[in-house]
């Protein structure tokens, strides 16, 4: 219709659903051999460098980059239904995450000839592990703040700075860091900012660990205190890093784990309705709905990312929508159960998770706050 | 961007450019010439005398029994396009229901303007949109064990008037029971896809609906100043209009998605009672923040009868219930997913189908 902000709905063709046939049946194999136990919000919570490997081995990362990179030369819709099938099964897959959904695109987008033959390979093999450095302890929302700046020395950069919310920079080879290389112009604010790849084990990195509020070790802060960056271990231009980081911003929020990172709670909260363990609730089927209705928007997405379409409104539209929604299930369960945990049961096991990893849904990767800016903008409101 | 789709990765499930083009424009200029809003709303003969003229009056129905032969992506479109408008017209009820029925029941179909329902054993229906105005009422009719459908002349039946919440004619027909029980036999599946049909066809005037009033919505706050600036400058009306815009894509893509799978499979895809519920729930709920945060953003100008925006949310409202409540659809998709249980709920959100048992 006239409301053009979305992409419309496809639907999936046979190719999508054999390869999805494929994924499932190797990971019901997985489950039943006791590789993994299923676990909420998996994508940033759960490690494990075997399993990111045995998913190398068969082809499931790296799936856009060409095969002279190590590759599979694979279409960004197949790389999504990987990745739901993943995601509903609440598979360890943080150790991939980051470099298999943006890192790997952005160095194929602006890396050189070198950085690419240097990490796409290893990217692929799901051996070399990606974090970000973005958000700082003052820089937050309003990331062209950012503090952290690179000085120009012979050879390359000295860049000097502290970076948070780093996900699993404890367990990662390498991040890249948004820096600041000339002057803030106030302006001009998105201008002299500059990308880095940097090497997490070089001198001069200090890892801190952030405690989340369970108690686990998710997140890091990452001191660089004068760190070296050779020259080719800029990424793209020297001054581009604002456009650099966020033309791939489509990718990194319309996906599917910004609406199944709870997916696990709800299909068990069905099993416990169907069994009496809960109550009998319409809610349930509004969350189903929710999630379907989510599935095929994010697919849409995908959709037009893949013909090249601009789809940061449409992106932004999906985050909100599903990150509300997987948090909103946590809540819907939480208010189906009584007091006093069952600590062997799986429902509580996941609902307590669910809990404590939501308030980090509607934060990470642009609060919905930012992306209803987004939204508003491309209404035309500002 | 359909045109570089692999058809073995994705297909698309557009409607047909030219036609959504006509019928923008047709729409487009009923609306700016229609008469002022009123607090009811009647069939306007001229324009369905057009549309009837444009093949548009029973656009889904074969060409064999006097229809278009359109798919129901065009259909969608259609009913989307006209509520949009706030066109008073019986689309659904004679266009995509009684012409269908007839045509399963080998009936013969004039092309008069026709409304449809289910009565109840007693012979009497509720909430028969447009009953006034129709030639006939086609009847569905629970016969026993039998479904019976009949063509009654209008004259055969007993019609008291009403008006639903939007205004529209919305009546109570009592009928001879004779004239039901002579119906032609159906099977017992056109029994269960009438309410499908009927559900997912006002799930699409629902999603018409809520994406023109975004339009309203989104040129009020642009345009209205306050404090010496556009409100639609303030982040607090910037998160109604942007949850608005969200909620009506939800409702749009869950709409969709049941409408390509009603076309891909003329209607024999078993997944289609769980795409159908996505579709009500989504709209249904998207219609309560929709309509919330579209009054709260026009302001008092809004809730005035001479204002566009209560020709658009009353309507959203009256059909969102129509074709089994929200509730009912909640409750459909709840029975679904417990019955399909952990293992196999997946399935039942990417097919609609829960598949075997592991």
């Amino acid at each position: 219709m006239t409301l053009t902000l979305m992409p419309p709905v496809v639907s999936e063709g046979p190719a999508l659903t054999e390869l999805r046939l494929q994924v499932r049946a190797f990971l019901d194999e997985q489950i039943a051999d006791g590789r993994f136990v299923s676990h909420v919000d998996t994508w940033l919570t759960r490690w494990d460098r075997d399993f990111t490997r045995e998913l190398g081995r068969r082809g499931w990362l790296g799936m856009t980059i060409p095969p002279e990179y190590g590759g599979h030369g694979r279409t960004f819709l197949e790389r999504f239904v990987v990745t739901e099938e993943l995601l509903v099964v609440g598979a360890p897959v943080a150790a991939q995450w980051i470099a298999d959904r943006q890192i790997g695109p952005s160095l194929l987008r602006y890396g050189t000839q070198e950085q690419k033959q240097a990490y796409l390979p290893g990217i692929a093999r799901g051996e070399v592990v990606f974090g970000i450095g973005m958000s700082e302890p003052d820089s937050g929302s309003d990331l062209a703040s950012v503090r952290t700046r690179g000085e120009r020395v012979e050879g390359g950069w000295r860049v000097t700075g502290t970076k948070v919310w780093t996900s699993g920079a404890h367990e990662a080879d390498a991040f890249f860091a948004l820096a600041r290389t000339a002057p803030l112009d106030p302006a001009h604010r998105h201008e002299g900012l500059s990308q880095f790849i940097v090497d997490l084990h070089a001198p001069g990195i200090e890892i801190r660990p952030i405690i989340s509020m369970g108690g686990d070790h998710h997140f890091n802060e990452v001191h660089l205190g004068g760190v070296f960056i050779p020259d080719d271990r800029v990424l793209g231009e020297v001054g581009e890093g604002w456009r650099q980081v966020t033309s791939e911003l489509g990718y990194e929020r319309s996906g599917p784990e910004r609406f199944l990172s709870t997916y696990q709670l709800l299909a068990e909260a069905a099993s416990a309705m169907g069994e009496g363990r809960l109550p009998q609730d319409v809610g349930l089927g509004r969350q189903v709905a929710r999630v379907a209705a989510l599935h095929q928007l994010s697919f849409a997405v995908s959709t037009a990312l893949e013909a090249h379409a601009d789809a940061d409104t449409a992106a932004a539209v999906v985050k909100v929508l599903g990150t509300s929604t997987e948090g909103d299930i946590a809540d819907y369960v939480d208010m189906l159960t009584a007091t006093g945990w069952v600590e062997d049961e799986d429902l509580y096991r996941l609902l307590h998770a669910a809990i404590i990893q939501r308030p980090g849904f509607t934060l990470r990767g642009g609060t919905n706050e930012i992306l209803r800016g987004v939204i508003a903008r491309g209404l035309g409101l500002r | 961007m359909s045109a570089r789709l692999d058809p073995r990765l994705a297909a698309s499930t557009a409607a047909d450019a030219d036609l959504v083009a006509m019928l923008t424009e047709l729409f487009e200029d009923y609306r700016t010439e229609r008469p002022a809003p009123r607090e009811v709303v009647d069939l306007d003969p001229d324009l369905w005398q057009q549309l009837d003229q444009l093949g548009l009056t029973r656009l889904t129905a074969p060409e064999s029994s006097g229809g278009s032969g359109a798919s129901w992506f065009d259909g969608a479109a259609l009913l989307g396009l006209a509520a949009a408008a706030g066109a008073p017209a019986p689309l659904l009820e004679h266009g995509f229901l009684a012409a269908w029925l007839l045509d399963e029941a080998g009936l013969p179909n004039d092309g008069a303007l026709r409304t449809v329902c289910r009565p109840d054993p007693a012979g009497t229906a509720l909430n028969v949109t447009y009953g006034r105005d129709a030639s006939g009422v086609v009847t569905l009719f629970e016969d026993g064990e039998q479904w019976r459908v009949a063509d009654v002349p209008a004259g055969r039946a007993t019609i008291r008037q009403g008006r639903n919440l939007a205004g529209e004619p919305c009546d109570t027909v009592e009928f001879d029971l004779d004239d039901l029980s002579a119906g032609a036999l159906v099977t017992s599946e056109v029994g269960e896809q009438f309410h499908l049909r009927g559900a997912l066809a006002r799930s699409a005037q629902v999603c018409g609906g809520l994406e023109r009033i975004v339009q309203v919505v989104v040129a009020h706050v642009r345009e209205r100043e306050q404090f010496g600036r556009p409100i639609g400058r303030f982040q607090a009306v910037q998160r109604l209009v942007a949850d608005i815009a969200a909620e009506a894509s939800l409702a749009r893509a869950a709409t969709d998605t049941a409408v390509a799978r009603a076309a891909a499979s003329d209607w024999a895809d078993p997944g289609l009672l769980f795409a159908v519920g996505v579709a009500k729930s989504c709209t249904g709920h998207a219609a309560s923040v929709v309509v919330r945060n579209a009054h709260q953003a026009l302001g008092a100008i809004g809730t005035t009868l001479e204002h566009e925006l209560h020709v658009l949310t009353k309507p959203v409202l009256a059909r969102r219930s129509e074709f089994g409540s929200i509730h009912e659809w909640d409750e459909t998709l709840t029975r679904l997913a417990t019955s399909a249980g952990h293992e196999r709920l997946w399935s039942l959100i990417t097919t609609g189908r829960a598949g075997p048992h592991h």
